[in-house]
């Protein structure tokens, strides 16, 4: 019985430190790419993408690695400086749609009619498909960055209201918050003083989970014609014209780029769903 | 055991290409199997309105399933189809058309001048992208004559003559723009809208009988079509130049040169007012002749056809090269950057902060440049271009955006547009005083009283050629015009070519220059055409 415990418990460790060093191993590799991706970002916003009708559907080389486009234009700068924006809205985006998310899962946990409400509004946004929202929504407000920023922003959030809305319901009901309160602390000061670094780790993993499905969204919805204007070097531009040139055999175009958004996504959605992993109790003894 | 389940595999692999080949060989052999009697064309073009001329249908091309009183032959020259001839009054106000007494409509009804008379009413009433307003009253005199009573004299009447397909007065209604009656050398037999459109000959058709029974025209995108080429399902297919480049066996391209012209328009007044509608109107930086020309003068075009159009293309100096109003002399000498730099020094255009934009005073050398999004020759012109002229000091700002959105803007911004009709009426309509800022016409708010002058003397003109003379001088004259010797108001770029696949055995016969409009116009000749 002991010793049954005993090599229980060694496996436990090591299990522990193999999928510590696994998780570390994870995060460093995505930092790593995300410096990457930095210094690339950073050194192609000084460049300036011109056309070069000499140098026209090269593909990649030494001196263009991503190759050229029909105008001639550096496909490496184009990409960097797509991921770069699409990064912007997606992150930007991301922040607002946790902020709606937050407010209105805490109001939710106000009051029986504000909960009604709210949760009438998520399972409203959340039957509806994204995508078709997203396009309704940038539509109306004329396309652009702005369309696209409010169009994703506004239907990104209910998943989490719904964990915030939940996690605040058993917090009201926890002991110490009820001793605080008959102590004579007013809500604000128990959200401010208690409930918020409850709340903190769930909301940073939940932004960071959104902003890869934002980037995508981003993406999606530009490279159907209704997000960004074509001459922005958006990434989702990027895809759409490179469909024109798919069937002449320039899949440079379409490859390096693609491959490039796939990646920044996976390393975001990688890296929130490790931070889960630390954050939440649960999880991290399952 | 591994070795004869390895071979088993092999064998499995042998007999699904051995398959897959064998279906692929079947369905190159589509088009082929299909009766010689009929013609597959994927040459897109699906008008959203229908194929009622009255509303704009064969406005550029022929309306097939309609014909019309006169119709351009391989020179352009406008020669008789339903007409029997014209004779214009002394002061040039009143046509009177005579017509052929054997036509008759595919449903079997007579057309007499009262079909004539109904249709340019229509069309006149219609508010269509035909302009009637110079179309006082059309008055049938009797069965075969037509007399048009014109407002003022038009010596390029004869064109609009050329461009509306006449309609039966009696079966004419709300349903026609789909199910169409005319006389033309097909009738339609069915649509589907988005799909397709099959067409059959009309054995009522007065002219030439075409060779084919049977037309399907399939309404898909460029990669559809060149897909579908590629697959052998159809004989003829209108592709963008980006394609051009690939062979595909048992067709061959069809390079026709056109006057689909693409150019950038310049607001040619400084930043003045509003529109009624509010919209703002002129620009201070293109209203600078300099800037203008020197545009002009910097860009080179032979590269924007080599680079843009993978050569499919012609260089475009005015809004008509090549048609018979074209005035040579308006050619200009482009690719020169140097010429355009001394021309902005000499009208005040420096570069005092050294940030590589001129300045004159405190206005800087810059302007934006909209395209209609989605639109990729305009897009990469507008760009290419923008970039050939930076150089120089000008900075152009490319923007893409709806054509809802360039309406509200094209006062006060350039706009890469582009035109080209085998009318010259079109001249008077994009650079005429009374044009500036009607609908997209003259939206630069461009107005020279001697470029009016000549234009208006053309209209005058009772012979085509004088009227051609006319029209040339409005362009050049020697001092001034409207062509980039002259102010300079458009910076044209190139004449697109119009690209085709066709099948090797099927002759389209000899194709004129083609007018704006990629797929329709190449059908105007389908009577000519014929397998090899």
């Amino acid at each position: 019985m002991i010793r049954k415990a005993h090599t229980f418990l060694s496996f436990r460790s090591t299990s522990w430190s193999a999928r510590r060093l696994q998780a570390w191993l994870s995060v460093a590799s995505v930092a790593l790419l995300l410096l990457l991706f930095a210094i690339g970002a950073l050194w192609a916003a000084g460049q300036p993408i011109v056309t070069a009708l000499t140098l026209r559907n090269l593909p990649p080389s030494a001196a263009y690695w991503f190759g050229t486009d029909w105008l001639g234009r550096d496909m490496l700068i184009r990409t960097l400086q797509g991921l770069q924006l699409s990064l912007q809205v997606g992150l930007a985006a991301g922040i607002m749609s946790a902020a709606i998310a937050t407010l209105l899962g805490v109001l939710a946990a106000s009051g029986k009619w504000a909960d009604r409400v709210v949760s009438w509004l998520i399972d409203l946004f959340l039957s509806m498909p994204h995508l078709v929202l997203l396009i309704l929504i940038s539509f109306i407000l004329g396309g652009g960055v702005q369309g696209v920023l409010f169009g994703v922003a506004l239907t990104h959030w209910p998943s989490l209201a719904r964990v915030i809305r939940a996690e605040t319901l058993q917090l009201r009901q926890a002991e110490f918050i009820q001793v605080s309160r008959r102590m004579g602390n007013n809500w604000l000061w128990i959200g401010w003083h208690h409930m918020l670094p409850h709340l903190l780790p769930q909301l940073l993993v939940g932004t960071l989970l959104i902003i890869p499905h934002a980037i995508l969204h981003e993406a999606g919805v530009t490279f159907l014609g209704m997000g960004l204007s074509a001459q922005q070097p958006a990434i989702g531009i990027i895809l759409a014209e490179s469909m024109r040139y798919l069937s002449t055999g320039m899949w440079w175009l379409a490859l390096f780029p693609g491959l490039s958004l796939l990646i920044i996504v996976r390393c975001f959605d990688r890296l929130g769903h490790t931070l889960q992993r630390w954050t939440d109790p649960h999880r991290a003894r399952n | 055991m591994h070795v004869y389940r390895r071979m088993g595999l092999l064998l499995a692999i042998c007999l699904f290409l051995a398959i897959a080949g064998g279906c692929s060989n079947a369905r190159d052999k589509g088009a082929d199997q299909q009766s010689k009697d009929e013609l597959v064309l994927a040459i897109g073009g699906e008008p959203d309105e229908g194929f009622d001329p009255t509303t704009g249908w064969g406005r550029y091309g022929s309306p097939l399933f309609q014909s019309t009183l006169f119709k351009r032959d391989q020179e352009l020259k406008l020669v008789s189809d339903l007409a029997t001839g014209y004779e214009i009054s002394e002061d040039g106000l009143r046509w009177t058309v005579t017509l052929r007494e054997d036509v008759v409509f595919s449903d079997g009804a007579p057309l007499t001048a009262d079909d004539v008379r109904y249709t340019f009413e229509q069309t006149a009433q219609s508010g269509s992208t035909i302009d009637l307003s110079n179309l006082n009253r059309v008055e049938a005199q009797d069965s075969y004559t037509v007399a048009f009573h014109l407002v003022e004299p038009q010596s390029s009447f004869l064109h609009m003559l050329a461009a509306i397909g006449i309609v039966p007065a009696h079966a004419h209604d709300e349903n026609y723009a789909r199910n169409p009656i005319g006389s033309g050398p097909y009738k339609l037999v069915q649509w589907d809208r988005g799909q397709q459109l099959i067409a059959e000959v009309n054995p009522n058709y007065y002219g030439k009988a075409p060779q084919f029974k049977k037309l399907v025209f399939l309404f898909l995108s460029e990669d559809a079509a060149f897909a579908a080429a590629q697959a052998g399902q159809v004989h003829i297919a209108a592709i963008p130049s980006a394609f051009s480049k690939q062979q595909i066996t048992g067709m061959r391209l069809e390079s026709l040169r056109s006057v689909d012209n693409r150019g950038i328009m310049f607001p040619y007044v400084p930043a003045v007012g509003e529109t009624e509608e509010g919209f703002p109107i002129g620009n201070d930086v293109t209203a600078d002749t300099a800037i203008r020309k020197a545009i002009n003068v910097a860009l080179d075009r032979e590269a924007l056809v080599d680079g843009i159009l993978e050569g499919h293309g012609t260089p475009a100096y005015t809004l008509n090269d090549g048609l018979p109003w074209f005035q040579e002399q308006a050619v200009i000498e482009d690719g020169r950057p140097e010429e355009a730099r001394r021309m902005l020094s000499e009208a005040g255009w420096t570069d005092e902060d050294e940030n590589g934009v001129l300045e004159k005073g405190a206005l800087e050398a810059r302007f934006r440049l909209l395209y209609p999004a989605g639109d990729v020759t305009r897009e990469s012109l507008a760009l290419a271009a923008a970039d050939m002229i930076r150089p120089i000091g000008i900075d152009i700002e490319v923007e893409g955006m709806s054509w809802e959105d360039i309406r509200k803007q094209m006062h006060a911004n350039a706009v890469l547009l582009g035109w080209g009709s085998h009318d010259p009426q079109e001249m008077a309509a994009v650079y005429g005083s009374a044009y500036r800022g009607v609908d997209f016409f003259n939206p630069g708010y461009y107005s020279n009283a001697a470029v009016d002058g000549y234009m208006r003397d053309a209209q005058y003109a009772t012979s085509e050629e004088e009227a051609n003379d006319y029209w040339k001088l409005a362009q050049w004259d020697g001092t001034t015009g409207l062509s980039a010797k002259g102010d300079a108001p458009w910076a044209w770029l190139v004449n697109v070519n119009h690209l085709y696949v066709v099948r090797e055995e099927l002759d389209i016969g000899e194709q004129p220059i083609h007018p704006h409009g990629h797929g329709w116009p190449v059908t105007a000749n389908i009577e000519e055409w014929q397998w090899r």
